[in-house]
């Protein structure tokens, strides 16, 4: 066979540049795929990227995007399409020719500076789509200051010129000459091995929904009031609301526009999944924002606060924030005669009141402001292009897949990720993302790498001979470091310093087109060290770095001073003496810059080998991610068999066959020749990422395995609940006990006469504040198929909020319409089981009717909570994080959701938190692509920041010996004084500060290096 | 630093001598140390240190060891406002004070 | 290897506070072992110094230094240009050292830094514990190999006190009884039939009793 003609393509073309497409685009580029990335809109970002923060750390969302954005912008094997739409497609799976569209920028990518001048004379104002037309741009524009690629283009519906023959005023202005109106639309023929769908969503559109939105300016989508608090914003962050720009004093939110509503028309009957959440974030976000105590309220169905760890946050919020949660029907939204104020009349259950009247009650309410919390839904464009590519859609149109393959549509060889998939948040999406790029790694194994460029970086300076030269660049970040800090002050007084050759201010310092500037910077005044004032080390400074080693630096000659988070954003109210702080910190940041050494690193061969523990449905599908791929794989399995949790469960809400899934995943492993060792586990582990030695209890003895990366899936399981009688008597049951009837005695199941589901056993309570995710879907499941089993049945799901998230709403509905009956209970007003002889009964306070209720039943099940595994040595071992509930913590809640922070470490699974099995598939995937970007590699670099021993001082006193935390330092026999290993050593400095002859250096922070911070800090005040 | 177990106790006995009115380590919640325990090296250095100052007739609270997560915005500030507070009862550095009365008379 | 442990600043204080200029000198030898005098502790003892004196609001200017052993001439002699520059030297090395930087340097008052308390060995990370008494005639052989001198805070030569109790010392609880020790690894050897033989009284000539001792290897001479 003639590969070249009909192997696979090592291309894949990724289709939407929100944050879901990056993380495909960098997960495939890293692992050794050329990619192409189709952006409709002039620059990537999405939707991530008008956020203000992101629930539930409340990190900046620009702040953590924007090195994503900046990473792909640079990548040597991503090719960025702005202003382009697929628009045709042929072939198969591993060759695809997909048809292009890129309509004209009318600016020139490589000449235009981003100076802006255009845009300033440009005549043409029109709403501003980033602001959500609550500001203005011109015709000639960038999308957003930190936009990638941060190039002007011109809004061609818009610009006079182009309209009606007159005007070229950007074009006479520009100073680069890059404004070029010859430009024309283009039509590229592209051949890639796979198409990756990540086009997003868009906002319902909540006119039809609510009369009072776009009558009442102070009626806002949640969209809207995210850049309300953006400090790029139409406001730049100030709260104020629209109609009078004052500060409000009270807001409302509108959960579900949009969202859980059969009956509208433009309404979708699915639940959005991530309003709850945005909410939350929002009234709290919201409140920081204001000098006044502000008056938040969200108005609700069900709180769906089902992910990891946002349970603790909706708690925060209501008990330390006072934010207001009313459950309720918001019957009418209306104006307020003779003022700007919105009137909101809404009922709620007489089991809310005080007043115990058995009848539902209404109340009215006026508030400042009112944000309708706007689901999500798949735009017309997308649908049109689901239609073009062959893409069956659900009746929600969102892309069809199965459960089993989530990230597959329905034609082979085009993946999908993100929003279009179903509605869910970033973290889910970033997981399907990585997904996404496995399942085309494994279409192109065969052809990885045959496409990618490598980059030329140039032969490092030697700076022996040289004084410093540093440079200060100081960044206004915007106006979150300008705002507060005067910024040019601080720049000249960095021209003051010693040894500061060059200092310069920046709007947005890790912007791509400053970086360039950067570079050209470095290389016209030979800077050798450069300090940036900017925001955090921890997000930005490997961007920098990157951008000193294109300019022959070791990137150790880099120092950061953190003039944003640890001076603008903390010291608001004190402009003077912030701007005095950003001076000390530049004053010792280049301080040390001038003492900073280069530091070396050399590579290091990364050993091929995957150990995945835990055999379960993560495990097995991380292991076949991986071997599909081409890199071996050893699956170590507590139990005799595989399987996992997976083995209790019949079937998944859809009515798919999970045992049927389990029996195949297995035979695969087995034809995939993927070691498996059962009955063992992980007793010993020692080396460091890419090369780990670990030491497996077969339970037959022990087995020695060497590998470069570690997969945990470990799973979770299900809580043996204490309450309600559970252990007491056999009608008393888990629903896995109940699936486990069903699939046993079914028959006996069938004579049933009523059964009660109690829900948020062990879950939701003081000793678990954990939301277990999955019990609702298991509870209506379930309902359904006892109704299915016997129609006649009675089956009352006893619930605090049901969490029937994404287009779980669908069985919900269903249910309900079969006649399960959903009947709501406080945590506080717990159901009681009473026992009487053989028979149990279940009593409950009926929140609608405002009274007590008792039922006899022939069965109660409890939602009883999914908690983690006993999995304290294996954290230990591999010296991961778990939460307080014990599940392992990813390195990022947000961005890296299946990374440890400890690197050639991931995670997948319900070791990460309770999820669906489709959710498992997809993160186990993820965890796959994540392990081959690194596996890739062949080789890894080491060195850097590791301590050295200086032999001649050493006393072979043994000290460093007795403290490294990893035992990697010993004696030399020959020599007779300590070493350490450079690729074990972990770089935390414990041994440099306990060596008594102080013979120990750490790279990057030798003592005169940080005490020189100290100095430069308390200068002149002894 | 890239740990608290880097922080020597030269590190803050410089800070104090240097005329810092107070100094405290910020190190990951015990337990948590991302690099397995530098934060509990750390705690013992910053009590030595206090003993130290004891010896030499300086206030001990001057040092301190804090621990918290990187989450921990909200405590990071209590922290500094706490540290804050304490510094000012104390009055400055005995050693900034007789350089300002040196700067004066200078 | 000989274990120091530092003195009270307080003490130190006293010795030289009437000197201008004072240099730390730490060795790298047995005391940076055992974390009493090694470069690190002269960087904090000199910290402490200069931050007492200066709330003292007494200019003394201390320096600092780390010698790689101080029982040794040439590595003393490295400090030669530096030791005229200052009123005094406070020594951190063990008394040998002390008092060989004060005959070098003999016309420079030389302070000690650390009281030198004994030959011993580390337990663990930060505990010393005493073993030799430098007696200068070595009974260990019959001893199973622990230190009568050493270990028994009576040098008892044949057997335990009356003060030994379940193991324990009577001088300190916190002690183990050293005859108590040699019964058990006799025991353990099988030899415990060396308690029917004496041992001879001690000779301490040997030992500090004849007056301060020196060795002579002709071979390794000049």
């Amino acid at each position: 066979m003639d590969t070249k003609r009909d192997g696979p393509l090592g291309s894949v073309m990724v289709v939407g540049g929100g944050i879901a497409g990056i993380q495909a685009a960098l997960d495939l580029a890293n692992t050794g795929y050329y990619v192409y990335m189709v952006e409709k809109s002039p620059a990537i970002g999405g939707v991530m990227s008008q956020l203000d923060k992101t629930f539930p750390t409340n990190d900046c969302a620009m702040c953590i995007i924007s090195p994503k954005l900046v990473e792909l912008g640079r990548h040597l094997n991503i090719k960025l399409l702005t202003l382009s739409e697929v628009e045709g497609i042929e072939g198969r799976v591993g060759r695809f020719t997909v048809r292009v569209k890129q309509r004209a920028r009318y600016v020139d990518m490589e000449k235009c500076i981003a100076c802006g001048l255009c845009a300033e004379k440009c005549p043409r104002k029109v709403d501003n789509e980033y602001n959500q037309g609550m500001s203005q741009r011109k015709a000639i524009y960038v999308k957003y200051p930190q936009a990638v690629p941060l190039k002007y283009s011109i809004d061609e519906a818009n610009c006079i010129y182009i309209e009606k023959g007159k005007c070229r005023a950007c074009e006479k202005l520009c100073p680069a000459g890059a404004v070029d109106f010859s430009q024309k639309d283009k039509t590229h023929e592209i051949e890639v091995g796979a198409v990756i769908l990540s086009p997003g969503f868009q906002t319902c559109d909540a006119r039809p929904l609510v009369e009072l939105y776009g009558q009442n300016p102070n009626v806002v989508t949640s969209l809207e009031f995210e850049r309300l608090l953006s400090a790029t914003g139409p406001t730049q962050g100030h709260l104020v609301r629209p109609s009078d720009h004052k500060e409000p004093k009270k807001i409302a939110w509108l959960q579900c526009v949009g969202s859980r509503d059969s009956h509208r028309q433009g309404a979708h009957s699915y639940c959005s999944g991530v309003c709850c959440m945005y909410a939350i974030k929002e009234a709290m976000v919201a409140k920081e924002h204001c000098q006044d105590p502000l008056d938040t309220a969200v108005f609700y169905m069900d709180m769906r606060t089902y992910g990891k760890d946002f349970e603790k946050y909706y708690n925060r919020a209501r008990e330390e924030q006072g934010v207001r949660f009313i459950r309720s029907r918001v019957y009418n939204v209306d104006a307020v005669p003779g003022s700007d104020d919105v009137l909101i009349q809404y009922a709620s259950d007489a089991g809310d009141q005080s007043d115990g009247h058995p009848e539902i009650v209404v109340h009215q309410e006026q508030f400042d402001m009112v944000v309708l919390s706007v689901g999500v839904e798949t735009s017309p464009e997308t649908i049109e292009l689901a239609k073009r590519l062959g893409v069956k859609l659900t009746e929600h149109n969102f892309a069809e897949t199965d459960p089993f393959t989530p990230v597959s549509t329905s034609r082979p060889g085009i993946y999908v990720c993100g929003l279009f998939q179903g509605p869910k948040d970033i973290p889910f999406s970033v997981m399907e993302a990585s997904a996404a790029a496995c399942a085309a790694e494994i279409d192109l194994a065969p052809a990885r790498g045959t496409q990618v460029k490598s980059r030329s970086v140039p032969p490092e300076q030697d700076l022996s001979e040289q004084e410093p030269r540093i440079g200060v660049f100081v960044c206004n970040c915007g106006i979150n470091i300008a705002s507060v800090v005067d910024v040019k002050a601080v720049m000249a007084y960095a021209a003051t310093l010693p040894n500061v050759v060059y200092s310069q201010e920046y709007l947005f310092t890790c912007s791509q087109d400053t970086q360039e500037k950067v570079k050209q910077t470095i290389l016209e005044h030979r800077l050798n060290r450069v300090v940036v004032a900017a925001c955090s080390p921890r997000t930005h400074e490997p961007l920098f770095q990157e951008t000193m080693k294109d300019c022959g630096l070791n990137k150790y000659l880099f120092e950061m001073a953190n003039i944003r988070d640890q001076d603008s954003w903390v010291h608001q109210k004190e402009p003077g003496p912030a701007t005095e702080k950003a001076k000390d910190l530049i004053r010792m940041s280049v301080a040390r810059a001038a003492l900073l050494k280069p530091l070396t690193e050399k590579p290091l061969e990364i050993n091929q080998r995957a150990l995945v523990v835990g055999g379960g449905i993560a495990g097995m599908n991380a292991a076949l991610g991986l071997s599909r791929q081409g890199f071996e794989a050893v699956i170590v399995e507590k139990e005799p068999q595989l399987g996992g949790m997976a083995r209790n469960i019949s079937q998944t809400i859809e009515g798919l066959d999970v045992l049927a899934y389990v029996d195949k995943l297995v035979q695969e492993v087995k034809d995939a020749g993927i070691e498996v060792l059962s009955g063992s586990h992980l007793a010993g582990l020692s080396g460091y990422k890419g090369n780990f030695i670990s030491t497996i209890d077969t339970g037959n003895g022990a087995r020695e395995i060497t590998h470069g990366v570690v997969v945990v899936a470990t799973g979770a399981r299900e809580y043996k609940p204490k309450e309600f009688g559970y252990g007491e008597s056999d009608r008393v049951m888990t629903q896995l006990d109940l699936d486990k009837l069903i699939r046993q005695h079914s028959g006996k199941v069938s004579k049933w006469q009523r059964v009660i589901m109690i829900q948020c056993v062990g879950s939701r309570n003081k000793d678990n504040p954990n939301c277990s995710k999955i019990c609702c879907q298991g509870a209506v499941k379930h309902a359904l198929r006892l109704k299915k089993i016997n129609p006649e049945m009675d089956v009352i799901v006893l619930f605090r909020d049901m969490r029937m998230y994404g287009v779980l709403e669908d069985y919900y509905t269903q249910a309900r319409k079969e006649g399960v009956l959903f009947v709501r209970y406080d945590e506080k007003d717990q159901p009681e089981v009473s026992f009487n002889g053989p028979g149990i009964g279940v009593a409950f306070n009926d929140l609608v009717l405002g009274r007590r209720v008792s039922l006899g039943a022939d069965a109660i099940v409890l939602g009883a909570a999914t908690l983690a595994e006993e999995n304290e040595q294996l954290a230990t071992l591999l010296k991961v994080p778990r939460n307080a509930e014990g599940f392992f913590i990813e390195a990022h809640a947000k961005l890296r959701p299946v990374d440890f922070s400890s690197e050639g470490i991931y995670l997948c699974g319900t070791a990460h938190g309770p999820k669906l099995i489709s959710e498992t598939i997809a993160q186990s995937m993820a965890a796959a692509a994540r392990a081959a970007s690194f596996l890739s590699n062949k080789d890894m670099t080491v060195g850097g920041v590791v301590a050295q021993v200086e032999p001649g001082l050493c006393a072979a006193c043994l000290v460093c010996v007795r403290n490294c935390p990893y035992g990697v330092p010993r004696i030399d026999p020959e020599k007779g004084v300590s070493e350490i290993n450079e690729a074990l050593c972990q770089g935390c400095g414990t041994c440099v500060s306990e060596c008594p002859a102080k013979a120990i250096r750490l790279g990057h922070y030798q003592d005169d290096q940080i005490m020189i911070k100290v100095d430069a800090l308390l200068e002149g005040v002894v | 630093m890239p740990c608290t177990g880097r922080v020597a106790i030269i590190h803050l006995m410089k800070a104090l001598e240097k005329g810092a009115d107070g100094v405290f380590v910020a190190g990951c919640l015990e337990g948590d140390c991302h690099y397995q325990a530098g934060n509990l090296r750390a705690k013992k250095r910053v009590a030595y240190v206090q003993e130290v100052l004891k010896s030499i007739g300086m206030d001990p609270e001057r040092v301190a060891m804090y621990n918290l997560s990187a989450g921990q915005g909200p405590r990071f500030a209590e922290i500094c406002r706490e540290m804050t507070e304490r510094v000012r009862q104390l009055g400055p550095n005995p050693i900034r004070k007789n350089g300002e009365r040196k700067e004066k008379a200078a | 290897m000989i274990m120091a442990k530092p003195k009270p600043i307080q003490e130190i204080v006293n010795v030289i506070k009437d000197f201008d200029k004072v240099l730390v000198a730490g060795c790298n030898g047995c005391v940076a072992v055992c974390e009493a005098g090694g470069l690190k502790e002269v960087e904090i003892l000199a910290s402490a110094l200069r931050m007492y004196f200066a709330n003292q609001n007494q200019n003394i200017e201390i320096g600092e230094v780390s010698l790689t052993r101080q029982c040794d001439k040439e590595y003393l002699a490295e400090i030669k240009d530096m030791v005229p520059k200052y009123g005094a030297v406070l020594s951190i090395a063990c008394g040998a050292g002390v008092q060989f930087m004060a005959e070098m340097y003999s016309e420079k008052p030389i302070f000690p830094g650390v009281n030198t308390n004994f030959i011993g060995v580390t337990l663990e990370k930060g505990v010393w514990s005493e073993r030799c008494a430098a007696c200068g005639e070595c009974i260990l052989a019959s001893t199973g190999g622990i230190c009568p001198i050493a270990r028994c805070s009576k040098r008892m030569l044949n057997g335990p006190c009356g003060g030994s109790s379940n193991g324990k010392c009577e001088v300190s609880k916190e002690t183990d009884c050293g005859w108590h020790l040699i019964y058990e690894r006799l025991k353990t050897l099988g030899q415990l039939q060396r308690f029917e033989v004496p041992n001879d009284p001690k000779d301490w000539t040997t030992s500090r009793d004849g007056g301060p001792r020196k060795i002579i290897k002709e071979v390794s001479q000049a």
